[in-house]
């Protein structure tokens, strides 16, 4: 039986990975020692450490070494592991880490199963709520946390319940907005998929705060997963007396329904989403009055996101004083980001607000996959900006992103390299809004529209200097005069890109050059004879047969007959094609 | 089904930290399903009973680390647990033969370690 294990894993991307080198002169020094009965190592296929050099974790003790070399085996094995000393100049410094109270069952227990939901602790803030707190301490509590809206307006959560409970009325509802429509972003799906019973209990938290006898689930009908689990943890909570008459053998009662969103992205406005449960076409209506005051069938409604609920039960149950100790002084807790594009890890992660962009991508995530530097980095989805890598160590949170003239958004983030063009990036988020815009107020139908031509026009090298300060002006009568988020929020993206990268939209305009060779009409393919071998791969696989050529003589490609389908890059061996 | 009354939802809270068991759990969410994990799940099933194995199989939601799918987290007493990544059916085997039987972690297969 082995005492200890220790984990080996090369993280030096730029070099031949010498994991297994190691990992052999490892275990032969330990027979030499004789300790090879006892201590296991394993190599790992990743350590949660990056760009450290050689990385060895040794468990139990949980010591990290970084930057090992072949020569430290002997102190290590000699001093740590047969005297347990630390050897402090390989200690790894600990970098960002994730702080798990969203996530905090996601993966660990059963969605299907509401028992080992309880077994950790689940509606026990339930229980709280109704035995102890009572309405006014239960919302004081929430004050205290200072937690804000996770869909990203970063609203008060404690001003919406306190403004429907003060309203009179004889019906009261509340609706979790799952509608999650963001390109790129899931956190909403796998807290739904993989903690279904901490959405509904921070569901009935919020019902009970405000008064409500109905709840609402609005989930997007793309989530067939999400909504299977979803109704089976709501059948559960029923079965125990979780949800109908009499919750907890308390005076409270509450209902709780599904409804599926038709896959319009802007059902996930608030007026809209109203709408769209009430059976009308999903499209938004001005504010105010809002709808903690007059919402679904103009009767005060609070509309929470997935995330937003999923911590109501942590701050319960811990209280609102631990909450507000997590994350900056205006921004408290935690934020679920789901890290997509150009990274090495994609995936959810978890921080306590305050961690910067960097840390998030380089320590978490482990920088980007191509090993290429990061150009920028995307938040908050179409309605969202870039942010330059020069501004990456600034700490999230809602203030500051907004600031650099981004939003915190939902939660999608998107890292891209030097290979992302900045006049690509607006036209896919602009182009995604215009289709999802539903037409009603028509700042955002024609401008949006409008902008996309120039977009096309700049990146098709038709497109004048004017063309920069005209889609400014747009922007600007689109951001104010928009009935909805939606058509306020389009053209941050193009903004952000105008805003850090002006010279990208100008070396467009002037010289008709994509610097990420990423816009079609602008980029050329030739074949460079000295790389290529005269195999003919390019010329079979070609769709439009625009090589010309043979094995003596060389290939050309005729640029007037030339697609740009970049087929040639894909099946060449020697990259001998270049795309410029 | 009985409806609960607050001291239930506390003996249920406080039954739960019974004795450990050893478990394998299969994240099973959108992402994970997408990568193979019904199949890896049905496995393991299968293989735990053939080989009459006693070691429960569970499923659980995503633990985040989509890009290393389907995974597996698999805790057995004495040894560390630790998340595998990306495990197919020749991945599956070696943990049950290595880890669970010889109790020993597979080399090049881990993503995590829970400790």
């Amino acid at each position: 039986m082995y005492t200890k294990v220790i984990l080996v894993k090369d993280t030096d991307l730029k070099r031949e990975d010498k994991t297994r080198e190691f990992y052999t002169h490892l275990l032969d020094y330990l027979r030499v020692s004789n300790l090879h009965a006892q201590i296991q190592v394993v190599r790992v296929a990743d350590i949660g450490v990056y760009d450290q050099g050689l990385v060895l974790k040794i468990l139990p003790d949980k010591i990290v070494y970084c930057h090992v070399q072949d020569s430290d085996i002997k102190r290590i094995v000699d001093s740590t592991l047969g005297q347990g000393k630390v050897i402090d100049d390989l200690v790894f410094k600990s970098k960002a880490k994730q702080h798990r109270i969203v996530l905090r069952n996601c993966g660990k227990i059963n969605p299907e199963s509401i028992e080992e939901y309880i077994a950790c602790g689940g509606y026990l803030g339930l229980k709280k709520v109704l035995g102890e707190l009572g309405q006014q301490k239960l919302i004081e509590e929430i004050k205290i946390s200072g937690i804000r809206g996770r869909g990203g307006a970063g609203y008060p959560t404690w001003m919406k319940w306190n403004f429907a409970r003060e309203v009179e009325s004889s019906e009261k509802f509340v609706i979790c907005n799952a509608d999650e429509g963001d390109p790129g972003a899931y956190m909403d799906r796998s807290v739904l998929e993989g903690d279904p019973h901490s959405v509904i209990e921070g569901l009935i938290i919020a019902a009970f705060a405000i008064g409500a006898s109905k709840g609402y689930f609005y989930i997007r009908a793309e989530y067939p997963l999400a909504v299977e689990r979803i109704n089976k943890a709501i059948k559960q909570a029923y079965d125990y007396g979780l949800l109908g008459q009499n919750i907890l053998g308390s005076s409270f009662n509450l209902d709780l329904e599904i409804r599926l969103g038709a896959g319009a992205f802007v059902c996930g406005e608030e007026t809209a989403l109203i709408s769209s449960i009430e059976g009308k076409r999903g499209t938004p209506h001005p504010r105010p009055p809002y709808p903690s005051v007059k919402g679904l069938w103009g009767k005060p409604t609070v509309i929470n996101n997935v995330e937003t609920l999923a911590n109501i039960p942590a701050i319960v149950s811990n209280g609102g004083k631990w909450f507000a100790q997590i994350g900056t002084p205006t921004s408290k807790g935690t934020k679920v980001f789901a890290v997509t594009g150009k990274v090495k890890n994609s995936g959810l992660v978890e921080i306590a607000m305050g961690a910067t962009l960097r840390e998030i991508v380089m320590d978490i995530c482990g920088g980007t996959l191509s090993g290429k530097p990061i150009k920028a980095v995307q938040t908050g989805g179409p309605s969202g900006g870039v942010i330059p890598e020069a501004l990456l160590d600034t700490p999230v949170d809602y203030e500051n992103l907004q600031k650099l003239g981004s939003i915190m958004g939902s939660g999608g983030m998107i890292v891209m390299d030097e290979d992302d063009c900045m006049v690509d990036i607006p036209k896919f988020y602009l182009g995604f809004c215009v289709e999802e815009s539903c037409g009603k107020c028509a700042p955002c139908r024609i401008g949006g529209f409008q902008m996309l031509v120039y977009l096309n026009k700049i990146s098709e090298g038709k497109g004048r200097l004017e063309d920069l300060e005209q889609m400014r002006r747009l922007a600007q009568a689109m951001q104010k005069a928009s009935l909805c988020g939606l058509g306020q929020t389009a053209s941050n993206p193009v903004i952000s890109t105008l805003r850090y990268f002006e010279t990208e939209y100008k070396e467009h305009i002037l010289n008709k050059h994509c610097p990420a060779a990423k816009c079609n009409s602008l980029v050329t393919y030739t074949i460079m004879g000295d790389k290529c071998k005269r195999c003919g791969l390019c010329v079979t696989n070609c769709p439009v047969q625009a090589i010309s050529g043979d094995k003596e003589k060389g290939y050309l490609i005729a640029p007037e007959k030339c697609v740009k389908c970049g087929r040639c890059v894909d099946v060449c061996k020697f990259k001998a094609i270049s795309k410029k | 089904m009985n409806k609960l009354t607050p001291s239930d939802l506390e003996k249920m809270h406080k039954a739960s930290s019974d004795a450990p068991k050893d478990w394998i759990k299969v994240g099973m969410s959108s992402c994970g399903i997408a990568a193979g994990a019904e199949d890896v799940f049905n496995f393991f099933i299968e293989e735990v009973k053939k080989r009459n194995l006693q070691i429960e199989i569970k499923k659980c939601g995503c633990a985040g680390a989509c890009y290393a799918e389907p995974l597996v987290e698999v805790s057995v007493s004495g040894l560390p647990s630790v998340v595998y990544g990306a495990v197919n059916k020749e991945v599956a085997t070696k943990i049950l033969e290595k880890h669970v039987i010889s109790k020993m972690l597979v080399n090049d297969c881990i993503f995590e370690v829970l400790g």
